[in-house]
């Protein structure tokens, strides 16, 4: 069972991957990011949103040194399923991190209980540090 | 708090997230601010327990109609420029402070002015020396006891019915010049909260219905324009003697107790209706980062705002964590109490669409907000500006909403958010009518609307703080403002891009008017970067700074009776216009500007929704008739082939086109692994992130993993 979480992304119930929307690409695990699935491509926004006027400083695009455009698209029908707009370097962001358990249960998924065993959301497939702090 | 938030929330030591990051101080309990509804009274519990379904359905209707009705009352008699057009508020509190009916127009005004209520409850009832009486008028500004920023003021009275405090009216909105360096009011280059003019906590200027004219006379003796500012302070007293005269009535008629009672009751519904809401959204973590491109007053610099959103159950927690610090150079800086009001504005809007806004759908949501931070800013900071970082908040909340509601019944509130790229003008000078005025324009009340997830957002749609305002008739402007309007035309490569395109802003071009001219200022972001986010694959809508175009040609021009072409795209980009050119950060000082000097801005265009090459080919080839995209952008981004001489879709050549963009994505693009092991080595220049803190997180230096991120 398939269920569409964003405009181009679904989630399979039974295998718990994310997958395309548009061409059933398999895009990883659901409890990962979505985007590790994805193939990613960095941009120069100037190539999206042109520069106008005299000055090239303030020219109605975003600077280049401030700010890349990095888009994310399906390996197999090259939709582009999510992009984000970041300063060069800094880290991608886990947009969607659902309760895969709590998913299921909501549409009525046979599979609840042969995954309840698994933690709700998964913590470590993402391959994201938690806490910083300490608190 | 839930399973979720236990396993990934990490809060930093030695910082604070529930509640301002300043103390008491005169006029402003901290406590007061963020602890949310009051206790339910003995009053209120007798009324709720003998109130039936049908008479607390005739009550909420009953109070809609008075605010709705203060509401027209107060845009009809006021002069300001702002509160005609929608930046104003009116609202019914309880006893004891809490919003209980709200009317449209910026829903934030009223979700702050809570806890001044509550401060002349708490404090100034039980002292003799001010004490409450039904008549008394309040006005307040202070944006640290619950304002927004001083240039939007308030006023509060008190209803009683024999003896007995039954509920509180307010209303209020963007007056304009409160004294402040800067006429009109905002100051971009303010350091401190002294650079910003007036700030005055809940203070009584009136009883019995009537205004204390010594009192008066002190406040309008310390701004710029005493005629614009007294005459729209009574059309307030004007327009809350209303409301408590409705109020007041409905006791007669339905008696003191079902109507205390069923104010109550509205906020109880308004909770329980918004946690029935959540129940229906997936529980999940949603992450989004926004960047802000700060004047900081010595010249741009990169800050960050995350925000996350924690939804479990039937309760949400919005947390905005590893925030940019305070910088002492600039007023972009918010509080706790305004960054949680901004949300409402989106939540009332989309998030929960259709339930009656008031203070009980907030109930549900805890908010911590970062501070010491550009989010959550001490009190001597200047937080003029604040609105600009509570509203990337409120933009970040809207692309998390989006993305939690598409999997739900709620999916028709999908979509990318209103343009905030904040560039507004702000005037000063006589105007036709021969009397000062300075305050903000209208103009700010036409930004793009985001992409839809079933329809392009639509065009001039509003002001982001308020999608029922409206940006005013040029002609009644012209006689209001020291300058007129020459051009308002929506904006050509302006919006998002994506398979439902965002909806362009109004550019407005104007001039100074007659021999005095006019003085001039502005305050904003959004130049280097933009604060219109897309969504699931949709594009942002691109940055916009402000335009200033001196000793023009443009009066001769106009003399000469020649044909001016004054679309603001050909004008930048080709200098239709002979002059001197100035395109450059909004936030800039106050100059004085001659007529001829042309004056460019806008709120900018909306964010796209999905992959551009979704786009129906029909859509985008409309877009180039309507001059809302040039043919370039149609082949390049779109891969929508136009014939250049009859402008006809190519159909053959626009497949061709789209499979050869596709094949292009694949070839450039990398695996996730290997694209971030390159990509996290990359660092902006240091220049970018002087004020940005510790990069990539502001919080913890050389810490380079935060939660909310992804590695590979």
């Amino acid at each position: 069972m398939r269920v569409r979480i964003t405009e181009c992304i679904d989630i399979d119930l039974a295998t718990e991957k994310w997958m395309c929307n548009r061409c059933a690409q398999e895009l990883g695990s659901a409890h990962a990011s979505y985007k590790q699935g994805c193939v990613v491509r960095e941009r120069d926004p100037h190539e999206i949103h042109p520069p106008r006027g005299p000055n090239k400083e303030f020219n109605f695009s975003f600077d280049p040194e401030w700010m890349r455009i990095i888009e994310y698209y399906c390996p197999n029908c090259a939709v582009m399923v999510e992009n984000e707009y970041l300063p060069p370097g800094h880290p991608l962001t886990w947009d969607i991190q659902l309760d895969l358990e709590k998913l299921k249960e909501k549409h009525g998924f046979a599979g609840v209980a042969g995954a309840a065993a698994k933690a709700g959301v998964a913590t470590k497939a993402g391959g994201g540090e938690e806490g910083a702090g300490s608190k | 708090m839930g399973k979720l938030y236990d396993q990934h929330v990490r809060l930093f030591d030695g910082l604070v997230y529930d509640r301002v990051a300043y103390d008491r101080r005169p006029g402003c309990d901290p406590e007061l601010i963020s602890h949310g509804l009051e206790p339910v009274t003995e009053i209120e519990a007798r009324g709720m327990a003998n109130l039936s379904d049908v008479d607390a359905e005739l009550l909420t209707h009953k109070l809609t109609t008075i605010v709705e009705e203060a509401r027209d009352v107060y845009q009809a008699l006021s002069i300001s420029e702002a509160i005609m057009v929608g930046d104003m508020n009116c609202g019914i509190f309880t006893a004891s402070g809490d919003p209980a009916m709200v009317a449209t127009g910026i829903y934030f005004h009223t979700m702050l002015n809570n806890s001044q209520l509550k401060y002349a409850n708490k404090y100034y009832r039980p002292d003799p020396s001010v004490g409450l009486a039904d008549g008394d008028i309040f006005f307040f500004n202070d944006e640290l006891g619950g304002g927004v920023h001083p240039f939007d003021m308030f006023t509060a009275m008190p209803v009683f019915w024999k003896e007995e405090l039954v509920a509180w009216v307010s209303c209020g909105g963007h007056q304009g010049d409160n004294g402040s360096p800067t006429p009109g009011g905002f100051n971009a280059k303010a350091r401190t909260r002294y650079d910003e003019g007036l700030h005055i906590p809940m203070m009584r200027i009136g009883r019995n219905f009537l205004l204390h004219q010594d009192v008066l006379d002190m406040l309008a003796g310390s701004v710029r324009n005493p005629f614009v500012f007294t005459s729209d302070l009574r059309s307030r007293v004007a327009t809350m003697q209303q409301m408590h005269k409705r109020l007041v009535r409905e006791i007669e008629r339905r008696g003191i107790e079902p109507v205390v009672g069923g104010m109550r009751m509205m906020l109880m519904r308004g909770e329980q209706a918004a946690r029935a809401r959540l129940r229906e959204v997936n529980d999940g973590i949603f992450r989004v980062v926004m960047f802000n491109d700060d004047e900081i007053g010595v010249g741009p610099g990169l800050t960050r705002i995350p925000v996350t959103l924690i939804k479990e159950g039937d309760e949400m927690t919005i947390l905005v964590q590893g925030v940019s610090p305070e910088n002492s150079l600039g007023p972009m800086h918010s509080t706790w109490h305004l960054t949680r009001a901004a949300t409402a504005v989106y939540l009332f809007s989309y998030f929960f669409r259709g339930l009656p806004p008031n203070a009980g759908l907030l109930q549900p949501i805890r908010y911590l907000v970062e501070g010491p931070s550009i989010a959550n800013a001490r009190d001597e900071i200047a937080h003029g500006m604040g609105t600009g970082i509570a509203a990337l908040v409120a933009n970040g909340a809207h692309v998390l909403g989006s993305k939690a509601l598409f999997d739900s019944p709620y999916r028709d509130s999908v979509q990318a958010p209103h343009s905030r790229n904040q560039n507004v003008f702000i005037y000063a000078g006589e105007n036709r009518l021969g009397y000062p005025t300075a305050n903000i324009t209208a103009t700010a009340n036409s930004s793009g609307q985001g992409g839809r997830f079933d329809g392009d957002g639509e065009s001039a749609i509003g002001f982001f703080w308020g999608p029922f305002t409206d940006s005013g008739e040029i002609e009644d402007m012209d006689r209001r403002l020291p300058h007129f309007v020459l051009s308002r035309r929506l904006e050509k490569n302006g919006h998002g891009w994506g398979k439902y395109r965002g909806g362009a802003a109004y550019v407005e071009i104007g001039t100074a008017c007659g021999h005095t001219g006019c003085f001039l200022s502005s305050w904003g972001a959004a130049d280097k970067l933009s604060h219109n986010p897309g969504l699931m694959g949709g594009y942002m809508g691109p940055p916009n700074p402000r335009v200033i175009i001196q000793d023009t040609n443009l009066i001769q021009m106009i003399r000469e009776g020649k044909d001016i072409d004054l679309n603001n795209y050909e004008v930048v980009r080709d200098q239709t216009i002979s002059g001197t050119y100035r395109v450059e950060a909004s936030g800039q000082p106050t100059e004085h500007r001659n007529e001829g000097d042309l004056m460019m801005y806008s709120m900018g265009g909306g964010g796209g929704y999905g992959d551009v090459l979704e786009r129906d080919p029909a859509f985008v080839a409309k877009d180039v008739v309507e001059e809302l995209i040039t043919p370039d952008i149609a082949f390049k981004i779109y891969g929508v082939a136009l014939d250049r001489a009859t402008g006809r879709l190519d159909k053959a050549a626009t497949d061709a086109r789209r499979t050869e963009i596709r094949r292009e994505r694949l070839a450039a693009a990398k695996p996730f692994r290997e694209f971030i092991g390159e990509w996290l080595k990359k660092r902006p220049p240091e220049k970018v992130i002087a004020y940005y803190g510790d990069f990539p997180d502001p919080r913890a230096p050389g810490y380079d993993k935060p939660f909310w991120g992804i590695y590979g």
